[in-house]
């Protein structure tokens, strides 16, 4: 391919992005519904136990909390497998018929991001005042106004997890690949489409697409860093 | 780290960079998933490299795409499966010549209890209509493969336009699109080679074989040495003359799924 080339795909794909192409868009709609459902999904248990994790003292938790944490680097292939045999007809959740649905794409972000979440959270619980906690519980407190006090406290850690875990799953292709299938206007997201139009040669359907992918990256980062600023002034 | 151990990483990088060499020598084969899919390759493969002492690297996809490797010079030869297209490719002087190798046919295939009341039909055009006017799911490969060209010409014959819910876009391989056919429970047309290899741990019923049959014709092309210098032409020639000699067409005969031979000569020279 020459330097050419690259310039004229690069062209077609911002014509693309501008002149509102459907299937383009159509892509980015179901890549964004299906990580913010995700998101939605996992953030409450995630930072539940975070929260439990960081606070409790319990049998385990040392070992819990080193679970959590391989979990970051859990591969999401490994989970887009463990979903396809659990989904798959002949497989014990085949009943649903899940498979090749954004509903299994759903499930597989959502455990994508679960660890990230949770792990973050009890980071910034961690690097918390601890006596946060115990003032409020010994002010009368119930247990759960001391954890909201305490949440409270370090929500931009929390926000910056929550905003980590969508970087994470809006970029994700492994699992949303093979528990998705890749089917054009159901089940086919940034990655999985800027995948597929390389391979066919389709470039700047590709390059629109990894465009819109970084634009919301970049985003997110801009996000993060301005809450974390903030974060830090108070 | 110690001498010794140094030393013997640097023979080992040594004989990579040597098998690396060797390597850059094989016979790079551009085909269809439907030949892999089907088990066809890993039969094929092995009889011409022992025959040939080439070692053959094989990149996969739909032939559009298989092609558009061709047209960039990423591979030696070509086993495709869409006539206008080769045509088109060998015209345009990619491709030296393009020969007919063998043929079978396509499918129709979907859920047993047969939703579309398909299965007896032996006009293509009447079983597609069948499935669209009832707005039953079908997953077309979308990939401008061989086999989604043969879909896309039923379509347009029986001048009907394919779009709604109901028609899945998969944009993959042949065993992958039975495999979401299988899942969501829809119709597909596929070879009859990577059904019959599949069918197995697929919940999908044969029901409707055209009559006549669809045809599925493949043919080969050596990728043309005057637009790429660097292409392993000699190579490409031993494979082409292989696959039509007497040989090559047995060893292609002899192929069998369950007992059945899958894939019938018509090689021309």
């Amino acid at each position: 391919m020459t330097d050419n080339s690259i310039w004229d795909a690069a062209q077609t794909a911002f014509g693309l992005l501008l002149s509102g192409d459907g299937e383009l868009w159509r892509t980015i709609a179901i890549s964004l519904r299906v990580s913010l459902i995700a998101l939605l999904i996992a953030t409450p248990l995630a930072i539940w136990a975070g929260y439990v994790l960081a606070t409790g003292r319990f049998r385990l938790r040392r070992a819990l909390i080193v679970l959590l944490q391989s979990m970051l680097s859990f591969p999401t292939v490994v989970v887009g497998l463990i979903l396809y045999l659990l989904f798959t007809r002949r497989g014990p959740l085949g009943d649903l018929h899940l498979l090749f649905t954004q509903d299994a794409m759903i499930v597989g972000q959502a455990l994508i991001a679960f660890p990230v979440l949770a792990a973050f959270t009890l980071t910034a619980i961690q690097g918390a005042d601890p006596r946060i906690r115990e003032t409020a519980l010994s002010l009368g407190a119930s247990r759960w106004q001391a954890a909201l006090t305490l949440l409270r406290e370090v929500r931009f850690g929390v926000m910056a997890s929550v905003l980590n875990g969508f970087g994470r799953v809006i970029s994700e292709v492994g699992c949303a690949m093979m528990v998705g299938g890749n089917i054009a206007d159901v089940t086919r997201t940034i990655p999985t489409a800027v995948a597929l139009e390389t391979s066919k040669g389709q470039f700047a359907q590709g390059i629109a697409l990894g465009t819109v992918l970084l634009m919301l990256a970049l985003g997110v980062n801009i996000l993060l860093s301005s809450l974390q600023g903030r974060g830090a002034a108070r | 780290m110690n001498l010794k151990s140094t030393r013997s990483i640097f023979v080992v990088a040594i004989a990579m960079f040597l098998s690396g060499n060797v390597f850059a020598d094989a016979l790079r084969l551009g085909t269809t998933t439907t030949t892999e899919d089907s088990g066809l390759l890993a039969w094929l493969i092995p009889a011409y490299e022992k025959n040939s002492g080439d070692s053959v690297r094989v990149s996969l996809g739909g032939t559009g795409q298989v092609l558009k490797l061709g047209r960039n010079g990423d591979v030696d030869v070509i086993l495709s499966h869409s006539k206008s297209d080769e045509e088109k490719f060998v015209a345009e002087g990619f491709g030296i010549a393009r020969h007919e190798v063998m043929y079978n046919d396509f499918v129709i295939v979907g859920p047993s209890d047969d939703p579309a009341k398909i299965r007896g039909e032996t006009n293509p055009r009447h079983v597609f209509e069948k499935i669209l006017n009832g707005r039953h799911a079908f997953i077309s490969r979308a990939d401008e493969s061989g086999t989604h060209r043969a879909e896309q010409k039923i379509w347009n014959d029986a001048k009907l336009k394919p779009e709604g819910n109901w028609y899945l876009r998969a944009g993959t391989g042949m065993a992958e699109v039975l495999r979401i056919a299988h899942e969501r429970g829809t119709y597909t047309l596929t070879d009859r080679g990577t059904f019959m290899k599949h069918k197995n741990s697929l919940d999908l019923t044969l029901l409707v074989t055209g009559e006549p049959k669809i045809p599925n014709q493949y043919a080969v092309m050596a990728v043309n040495p005057k637009r790429y210098p660097d292409v392993n032409a000699a190579a490409a020639r031993r494979f082409v003359d292989w696959l039509l000699s007497a040989e090559g067409q047995s060893v292609i005969a002899n192929f069998r799924i369950d007992g059945q031979a899958i894939f019938f000569l018509n090689a021309k020279r």
